[in-house]
């Protein structure tokens, strides 16, 4: 979002320039926003609806804009739910191990591939780039023999080595666009007042690339959090995340709509949470990466 | 900074480079292999050569899978593209121009969130989502939302619409990413020439073609490629939204469908790594064609 934000002014007729733009082309810019806004978040609004009403209202036959007896019982009824809070934990254990270890071999490798020229430097680059073009689902059958051979299927170990390397490539590649942003100035200089290489990385480089760190693992946290494929097959129910229950509870619940959407909603939150931090995130990233002198 | 670099390099990239030997390198060699067996998932190991190919060759499912992604290829990168580039177009430049400023629509903020919301949801709850709304009976959303005198409409269930659902909420969902990316990529054209050109007396329409697209095209390259793979895929949504996955009666079966149902259900392990293998050298020469076929001459901003 690094739109270049222009400033608030007055709406000042100065009768500078309004060449070729009519009233009326304004006018219908606008609408053509909020119709369309209305039409990408009528579904979200359809869930959070659904979510609050009484079983009753949700199945009746001409359905209401609005609960009329708005109740968090379909709220109560997801946590209570088998399975619910086991399988929340599981995602969270798997995402926060995922997330960590991607940042760890992350940061490591994009230093590798931003500070030092080496011969194959370029077929890494290469490789982290068409990993993400190639259809992960190909990869399905050898990767649960792979794991099963390793007793790693039914794990949360596995499913996590799994996401991480998933999430690795964006890690990789936009870290790598972060510390090739420090100058190498900076590097040198500390190395003449006595420091080794390797605290140059600890001290000067991973501190600055923080912003980087932060925005890569909120992007991690999503992809890993809204992953079902992978875990759904590896997994048994018990050791699966929220994704999977939502889907496993589709099907086996019927028409318990309410519940569903309401768990819907949990599931969604801690993602929506972590899209606001990384609003702030990347603008005070974007003003921090300025190395001063 | 040249003495003694290769223990660094050595160390930092051991780790990746030996997950992506594991986890891609070594897991596609065996997709290759086992495309290659009449191996049903577990038990013996039995090679038949290129038999599963000609089985594919004359599989009905898989052409009308193939017809699918076709369709989504086509269809989900320019209709998302389009109106995409329209919004980001809209929020950046098309309010107007006054006191020797470009802007976006009132608003444009508040937009640009609403667009972006879809992206976060999990694309398992999209699909939970658009069961609602593609709800065949009066419950569903939009059948509710027509007069009662209507008979519901099938939607899903209809073999004729099925496709044209998965490609609407593909488009939902993507849609405000590519507003992001397309309005990030438009932030960095100087306003300047927009102005010069507004002072020229260039309409809204007239910038939009003669400026905004020419000088995002690389990005606007990019959005294909991402959305081409997306097409590819649409595993997610077709598996959890369509009736008997994939039905009713194949109508909406696709290419990753195929892949995971012959695995995973029908127990034809062999058979569905050679769909594997199909859908590798697709998606490669999708991305290798789109690259090749738009590239032009970059536009000097």
């Amino acid at each position: 979002m690094v739109v270049a934000a222009s400033p608030r002014r007055k709406r000042v007729d100065d009768g500078v320039v309004t060449v070729g733009r009519s009233k009326a082309g304004t006018v219908v810019a606008n609408a053509i926003g909020v119709i369309f806004s209305v039409l990408m978040l009528f579904p979200v609004y359809w869930v959070l609806n659904t979510a609050f009403k009484p079983a009753d209202e949700v199945l009746a036959l001409t359905p209401t804009f609005w609960p009329e007896h708005p109740t968090f019982a379909n709220f109560t009824s997801a946590f209570k739910a088998p399975l619910f809070l086991q399988d929340m934990l599981n995602g969270l254990i798997v995402t926060v191990l995922a997330v960590a270890g991607a940042l760890v071999v992350g940061f490591l490798a994009a230093l590798a591939i931003a500070r030092f020229s080496f011969y194959g430097r370029k077929a890494i680059i290469l490789v982290v780039l068409a990993v993400q073009l190639v259809p992960f689902l190909a990869l399905l059958i050898p990767l649960f023999l792979m794991l099963q051979t390793a007793s790693l299927t039914n794990s949360l170990i596995g499913v996590s080595i799994t996401y991480l390397v998933l999430i690795l490539p964006y890690t990789v590649w936009t870290l790598r666009g972060f510390i090739s942003g420090i100058p190498r100035e900076l590097d040198e200089a500390a190395l003449i007042d006595g420091c080794t290489r390797a605290q140059v990385f600890w001290r000067i480089i991973l501190p600055l690339t923080g912003p980087g760190l932060v925005a890569t693992s909120v992007y991690g946290f999503i992809q890993a959090w809204n992953e079902f494929i992978i875990i759904n097959t590896l997994n048994s129910p018990a050791k699966q995340n929220l994704m999977a229950w939502l889907l496993q509870n589709q099907t086996t619940r019927g028409t318990a709509w309410g519940p569903l959407m309401a768990g819907a909603i949990i599931t969604s939150i801690p993602v929506v949470v972590f899209f606001l931090l990384i609003q702030r995130n990347i603008a005070t990233g974007l003003t921090a990466g300025a190395v001063k002198g | 900074m040249r003495h003694g670099k290769y223990p660094f390099i050595i160390g930092f990239l051991v780790v990746p480079v030996a997950l992506y030997a594991t986890f891609v390198v070594a897991a596609y060699l065996q997709t290759f292999q086992l495309s290659l067996t009449s191996w049903s998932g577990l038990g013996k190991i039995d090679y038949i050569g290129f038999d599963n190919f000609v089985k594919l060759w004359h599989d009905d499912v898989f052409w009308k899978s193939i017809k699918h992604n076709l369709f989504l290829l086509i269809l989900l990168p320019i209709i998302t593209i389009v109106i995409a580039l329209v919004f980001a177009f809209l929020l950046n430049v098309g309010g107007g121009h006054k006191g020797g400023q470009t802007r976006g629509v009132w608003g444009s903020k508040v937009y640009r969130i609403i667009f972006f919301f879809p992206q976060l949801l999990a694309l398992a709850i999209v699909a939970v989502i658009f069961g609602r709304v593609f709800g065949p009976d009066k419950s569903g959303m939009l059948n509710g939302l027509f007069p009662a005198s209507w008979k519901p409409w099938l939607f899903l269930a209809d073999e004729r619409y099925a496709m044209a659902c998965i490609l609407i909420v593909l488009i939902w969902q993507a849609v405000g990413f590519y507003v992001v990316l397309f309005s990030a990529g438009m932030g960095s054209i100087s306003t300047d020439i927009y102005e010069a050109a507004a002072l020229d007396g260039a309409t809204r329409i007239t910038l939009f073609f003669r400026i905004t697209v020419p000088l995002l095209w690389s990005t606007i390259q990019v959005a294909w490629v991402y959305l081409g793979i997306a097409a590819f895929d649409a595993f997610a949504l077709v598996n959890i939204m369509t009736v008997d996955r994939g039905g009713p009666n194949g109508a909406s079966s696709v290419l990753s469908l195929m892949i995971y149902r012959n695995a995973f259900d029908f127990s034809q392990a062999g058979y569905a790594c050679a769909l594997g293998v199909v859908l590798f050298f697709l998606t490669l020469t999708f991305a290798a064609l789109t690259l090749r076929v738009t590239r032009r001459e970059s536009v000097e901003a």
